[in-house]
């Protein structure tokens, strides 16, 4: 039997750090010492290729390499700086047809023989997309923000991941912005773990730099980057691994980033 | 251990499916799930016995047919209530039974849809976004936070009743209410029912639902 675990990064509610998430965590893995692919299931609006920055060099897909024109070893793209990590891209967005359930599992299959770890970046929502991918995997990563809209997406896509027997199933809380939660002006931590009941593996700060790296296509992680949200992926992949690490809690970074400023004040001011 | 199951009992009645389900058997050790059938004892047995002459053992059978579960449980047999009755062969939306009883365990997330022809018992959290309905009470043994409607076809003395009753929306036959935002007092199990055409909630009686 196969050690290598697939992972399917999922949310129900579009735009809420799926394929940042995937980028990050590839990288953060491949990091670590494991060989990690990246799969793109978005076929419809591919992009986990950009924020990579190896759009320019795929050639193939997993589209030529499920009709045998080309070879798996042909169409994965690997990592400039990072050679532990592989892309798998989707197929052309102009003919999703062709797949089916069996495609997906076909292609993971394949790469569950090269690889220690496979990310399935999918598709927002539950439609064909969604479904596909998840019929080609073990566990799953939710992703949610912390809004109400989005908890309640995610909270469906539990409920469909438990049916089709995926686990674990896990979560990751992202863009949590410490002041908005101190004032309760969003869900809290617990608010959300309360509905959705399932193991927190980690929260990941709003944090700019997030943007920017992503439009460089260059993962946070792929630098030395010192950013909490660079960190906060670095933590999630070691908990991946069984790693105990405690979770940040925002109420502490807020009174961290206040100590902070009035020792910067307090160096002005004397 | 191979799984057996028995068709929804929307489909096709589980005896005209039997002889080909049997045929798919090999022999060893069977798990049994009945979904929504009632089964009695004697038809456990029959069915045991046909099974162990094509070298199966049945070990194990899972029902949400609380009589079943009795019925197996008295010849012997292990009896698990399912917890997938919302399962992936199943409808999703509003699975019924003719029973009086609905009894689910597991809770209901967004989206879903847990509907009963007369009572509905669960056990288990009714997340926001999901709804809860029957022709007669709704019982939930955990929390509500979703949307619940007691006595959908008019019942009017039906009545809902929760471990933690903050719900998004409560209805009862056609009143429709929309939930308390003050915390739930820890520790009370509350009920709602109508009184005058409103729908009012108040801590529930000690009897519950006993003598109804
Ligand atoms: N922690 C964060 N802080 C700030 N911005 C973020 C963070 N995470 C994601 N973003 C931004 O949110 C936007 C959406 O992210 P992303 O494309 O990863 O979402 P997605 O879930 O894959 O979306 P889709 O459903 O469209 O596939 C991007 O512009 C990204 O840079
Ligand atoms: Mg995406």
């Amino acid at each position: 039997m196969s050690t290598t675990r697939t992972i399917l990064i999922c949310s129900g509610k579009g735009g809420v750090g799926k394929t940042t998430s995937t980028a990050n965590l590839g990288i953060a893995l491949a990091k670590q010492g494991k060989t990690t692919v990246v799969l793109d299931a978005d076929f419809g609006l591919r992009n986990l290729d950009l924020l990579l920055g190896l759009e320019n060099r795929i050639v193939y897909t997993a589209q030529e390499v499920l009709a045998e024109s080309c070879r798996l070893e042909q169409a994965l793209v690997k990592h400039k700086q990072e050679p532990n990590l592989c892309l798998l891209p989707a197929g052309n967005p102009r003919m999703l047809e062709w797949l089916t359930p069996k495609d997906m599992q076909s292609i993971v299959s394949l790469l569950e023989k090269r690889f220690d770890y496979v990310l399935i970046d999918c598709p927002a929502g539950i439609e064909d997309g969604f479904k596909n991918a998840v019929s080609a995997t073990r566990e799953a990563l939710v992703i949610t923000t912390p809004e109400v809209a989005a908890v309640r997406d995610a909270d469906r896509v539990i409920g469909l991941l438990n049916i089709q027997g995926v686990a674990p199933v896990q979560l990751v809380l992202n863009r949590v912005r410490p002041r908005m939660m101190t004032n309760q002006e969003m869900l809290s931590v617990d608010d959300i773990t309360d509905i959705l009941a399932l193991p927190l593996l980690g929260l990941v700060f709003e944090d700019e730099q997030v943007i920017v790296s992503t439009n460089r296509g260059e993962p946070l992680t792929l630098g030395d980057s010192s950013a909490p949200a660079a960190q906060a992926y670095h933590n999630i992949a070691r908990r991946l691994q069984g790693e105990e690490i405690p979770l940040m809690d925002p109420s502490q970074a807020r009174r961290g980033l206040r100590a902070r400023m009035r020792k910067l004040m307090q160096t002005k001011i004397f | 251990m191979q799984g057996l199951e028995l068709p929804n009992h929307h489909v096709q009645h589980w005896r005209d499916a039997l002889p080909v389900l049997l045929n798919q058997l090999q022999p060893g050790a069977i798990s049994l799930d009945c979904g929504a059938w009632l089964l009695t004892c004697g038809e456990l047995n029959e069915l045991r016995k046909t099974m162990a002459g094509m070298g199966c053992n049945l070990l194990e059978v899972s029902a949400t047919n609380p009589e079943t579960l009795v019925c197996a449980s008295a010849l012997g047999l292990s009896a698990r209530l399912s917890s997938d009755l919302i399962g992936s062969q199943k409808p999703r939306d509003a699975p019924t039974t003719d029973s009086e009883l609905l009894f689910h365990q597991g809770t209901l997330r967004s989206g879903d849809h847990l509907q009963s022809d007369g009572d509905i018992l669960l056990f288990g959290d009714v997340n926001p976004g999901a709804l809860i309905s029957a022709d007669g009470d709704v019982m939930v043994w955990g929390r509500l936070r979703g949307t619940a409607h007691a006595g959908q076809h008019g019942e009017k003395q039906a009545r809902i009743i929760a471990l933690q009753l903050r719900p998004v929306q409560l209805r009862i036959a056609d009143v429709v209410a929309r939930g308390p935002e003050d915390q739930p007092q820890t520790g009370l199990v509350e009920q709602a029912r109508l009184q005058d055409g409103e729908i009012v909630i108040e801590p529930a009686p000690a009897q519950g639902f006993i003598g109804r």
